[in-house]
């Protein structure tokens, strides 16, 4: 019993398990409703923003002997840029090569003028080995970057993801429930924060960079009891990047000045005698503010000890997108969002198109079923057609939300093609069997069936290999539909199908 | 109640040129609608939806009339489509520029539904990738076949009809002016699946099993055609039910492939079955 009818048992097997996934605990979870699917932008809402990073890459760059460092701030320095914009990657030290790349991330630097500072500063590049488009590690921190910028803003449930096209890698920012402008803000904003001192200098104003997102660990959001200022608490993150804060200070006369700082935002320091610690956000100086009652601290040594620091703002709005920018750290390169794509639906409409896709599925399903049973007019055959079919969508139902595969249209255009090639196998094992005199053994029963089955696996591989290129290539809606294309053919033929097979069996051998 | 019958088509009746003359002659005509389409254009057989060539498209609420959301845009507008089941909901499309259609509808007091913008370098490289994506498979696809069967006539035959089955709903997408979307795309694509499907289980019955050749022929069709108008009722209901609810995608997807169904029919069952009978009396016999 058990071993004739195995194929059946499997079946049902897997449909528990899929229950499981769908309603149970072994779903990946996070989904909304009744079930643990999990809905993409098309059928929840939301915007997503998809671009290419603005730069250029020299590759390969023969590096031997050179720091790293060093050659960042060379570079920047011929091409009038700051060094945060030049990024230089040695190989890796068990690489027998001394080739690396050198990134530029900006957009108005042409490739001659990139050549050009690479030769000056000693190495050998010529224009041939440049191009248009940033390295695959600058993409990776863009996308962790982003994706900490999402959770820090509060926009739960976007993502942020790396994908790559024919010739050019995109970065895709998506974000449930949020609109184009929030997403744009989001992207648009590379988020470099630093602490610059001011100080005078022969023949006017010097500039040291003192902090950046690597060196300040962030405690929060505060007002200030006495001056009911907002700020952003910070902690300097080591011993040194605190020391060497400190005699900076001490040394060029900031703890002497302690209560000078007469700035202008947008125009520059007034006078001649300004000690200014700026907060430089994207290039733009956003605030400046004296030592006040950090001079004590310092000069006394326990700055050192207990490097905590407040960083002022000018609202609590401002200390807020502060905070954001310092815990995200900032994206390497600006994204170029006039060459990409970007998306936006409202999410009443998404839900609008949850539901009717839904119909429209259930509407191709009847459509399905009027027209077996027109044809084969015996339930018996038709009745478990239209049943296997089912089962194969709920297998892949339960498939989606094992994997926590976000929903979009063009997996509901999947699911419905699934039905379709599901029941033309199905169509192929109940003609192969009924065809001719009646089955009366096993015997027969399995050589008609292993008939239908070469049909049937020959056209499950013209299917997957007609879908596999659309994949793996990132045509963004289609991959969605090819996955499901293919899984779907999968589990019939190693699944459904030989399970209807199973029950055709128990209809004409009873 | 609804009969449902398979044909006995008296294939003996026709000889192998009166039968391969339907099909070549439609694919034929396909190919000229292309090629002139082309000539006329000068760029692309088919007119390319947004996704190949960049652009914005809105879906917007407003009780304006067309002519007033017109007047509305700097930008030139492509297209303005009301949608059937929504009052004073439309769609509207515009080509690639550097104005900003979705500010101009939020400052014209326009709701905005839904929006999407994509940059004329991106809609090239998702072109590239579309077509690469459509060689790639058929190229796949044709392996396949000729693999599975190891002899010429049989594998053509069966290439052949896929092809076809490919260009005809091209050409008339390029008749009725449906442009090419990622769906479309995804349609074709799927296309060559289905179509492959009728033409190995005829191939398979008439090669691979014992018998006569008409009996052999009659058999694969009964189950061909079953398969073939099950896919095209699900298709049709599809179509015309995604269309009436105004969902994105599924109408092109659905359409697309009721056209190349049909065109399966005629190839699998004329095309298809001359070839192989061709092959069957007359290539193997020499």
């Amino acid at each position: 019993m058990i071993r004739k009818n195995w194929r059946l048992i499997l079946l049902v097997v897997l449909v528990l398990g899929g229950s499981l996934a769908l309603f149970g605990p072994l779903g990946a979870g996070g989904g909304e409703g009744p079930t643990n699917l999990q809905y993409g932008l098309e059928l929840s809402g939301g915007a997503s923003v998809r671009a290419p990073l603005v730069g250029m890459t020299a590759d390969p760059v023969d590096l031997e002997g050179t720091s790293g460092q060093d050659l960042e701030r060379n570079i920047a320095e011929e091409l009038g840029l700051s060094p945060p914009t030049i990024e230089v990657r040695h190989p890796d030290s068990d690489e027998a090569t001394t080739e690396g790349t050198v990134e530029v991330y900006n957009e108005s630097v042409t490739q001659a003028e990139f050549a050009a500072a690479l030769q000056a500063v000693g190495l050998d590049a010529d224009e041939s080995v440049i191009e248009a488009g940033l390295t695959r590690a600058t993409y990776d921190t863009a996308e962790r970057v982003l994706d900490s910028k999402i959770n820090a803003g509060g926009l739960t449930g976007g993502d942020a993801s790396v994908t790559t096209g024919a010739n050019q890698t995109y970065l895709t920012v998506e974000v449930p429930n949020a609109n184009r402008s929030q997403v744009l803000e989001l992207v648009g904003d590379p988020g470099r924060v630093q602490i610059v001192g001011l100080h005078p200098a022969e023949g006017g104003y010097e500039r040291v960079p003192l902090f950046d997102q690597e060196t300040l660990n962030v405690n929060g959001v505060s007002q200030n009891q006495r001056t009911g200022q907002w700020g952003v608490d910070v902690s300097v993150a080591t011993r040194e990047a605190a020391q060497r804060f400190s005699t900076i200070m001490q040394e060029e006369g900031y703890t002497d000045n302690q209560g000078q700082c007469n700035y202008e935002i947008g125009s520059g320091p007034d006078g001649d005698n300004a000690y200014c610690l700026l907060t430089v956000r994207n290039g733009e100086v956003v605030d400046a503010v004296s030592m006040g009652d950090l001079a004590t601290t310092i000069e006394s040594g326990d700055f050192v000890e207990d490097p905590r620091y407040f960083i002022s703002s000018n609202s609590q709005e401002d200390a807020r997108e502060l905070e954001i920018n310092l815990r995200a750290g900032a994206l390497p390169s600006a994204l170029d969002v006039e060459s990409g794509t970007n998306y936006f639906l409202q999410p009443s409409l998404a839900q609008d198109f949850k539901f009717l896709s839904l119909v429209t599925g259930v509407i191709a399903v009847l459509a399905v079923s009027l027209t077996v049973f027109i044809r084969y007019r015996e339930p018996g055959v038709a009745l478990p057609m239209i049943l296997t079919a089912g089962a194969e969508v709920y297998l892949l139902l339960g498939f989606a939300s094992l994997i926590g595969l976000a929903l979009d249209l063009s997996h509901i255009a999947g699911f419905i093609a699934v039905i379709g090639t599901g029941v033309d196998d199905l169509i192929i094992i109940a003609d192969e069997i009924l065809q001719g005199e009646r089955v009366s053994t096993g015997r027969v029963f399995e050589s008609r069936f292993r008939k239908a089955f070469w049909v049937i696996g020959a056209a499950a591989a013209t299917t997957i290999i007609a879908m596999s290129p659309l994949a793996v290539l990132s045509l963004g809606d289609l991959q969605g539909f090819a996955i499901v294309t293919i899984v779907g053919v999968l589990l019939g033929v190693l699944v459904t199908r030989p399970a209807y097979g199973n029950i055709l069996r128990n209809v004409v051998l009873d | 109640m609804v009969e449902f019958e398979i044909p006995d088509v008296d294939y003996t009746r026709y000889s192998n040129r009166q039968l391969v003359a339907i099909p070549l002659a439609i694919l034929g005509l396909a190919l000229v609608i292309l090629l002139g389409n082309f000539l006329i254009t000068g760029t692309s057989p088919v007119s390319l939806g947004m996704a190949f060539t960049g652009g914005t498209e809105l879906r917007i609420q407003t009780a304006d009339t067309q002519p007033q959301i017109e007047r509305t845009f700097d930008a030139d507008v492509e297209s303005i489509a009301p949608i059937r089941s929504e009052e004073n909901e439309y769609i509207v499309t515009f080509p690639p520029s550097d104005a900003d259609p979705q500010q101009q509808a939020q400052a014209a007091g326009y709701e905005v539904i839904s929006s999407q913008e994509r940059a004329a370098s991106f809609g090239a490289d998702t072109q590239r990738q579309a077509f690469l994506g459509i060689g790639a498979a058929f190229l796949g696809m044709a392996l396949l076949v000729f693999g599975l069967f190891r002899t010429f006539i049989p594998s053509i035959a069966v290439v052949a009809s896929a092809f076809s089955d490919i260009v005809i709903p091209v050409a008339l997408m390029s008749i009725f002016d449906i442009p090419l979307t990622l769906g479309t795309v995804a349609a074709l694509l799927m296309l060559i699946g289905y179509s492959v499907d009728s033409d190995l289980l005829l191939n398979n019955h008439i090669l691979r099993r014992r018998g006569d050749f008409y009996e052999s022929t009659y058999r694969a069709m009964r189950t061909g055609v079953t398969m073939t108008l099950t896919s095209i009722a699900a298709m049709t209901a599809m179509t015309i039910a995604a269309s009436l609810l105004a969902i994105d995608l599924l109408p092109s997807v659905g359409i697309i492939l009721v056209f190349g169904l049909v065109a399966d029919l005629m190839n699998t069952y004329l095309l298809n079955v001359s070839l192989l009978r061709y092959y069957k009396y007359e290539a193997v016999a020499q």
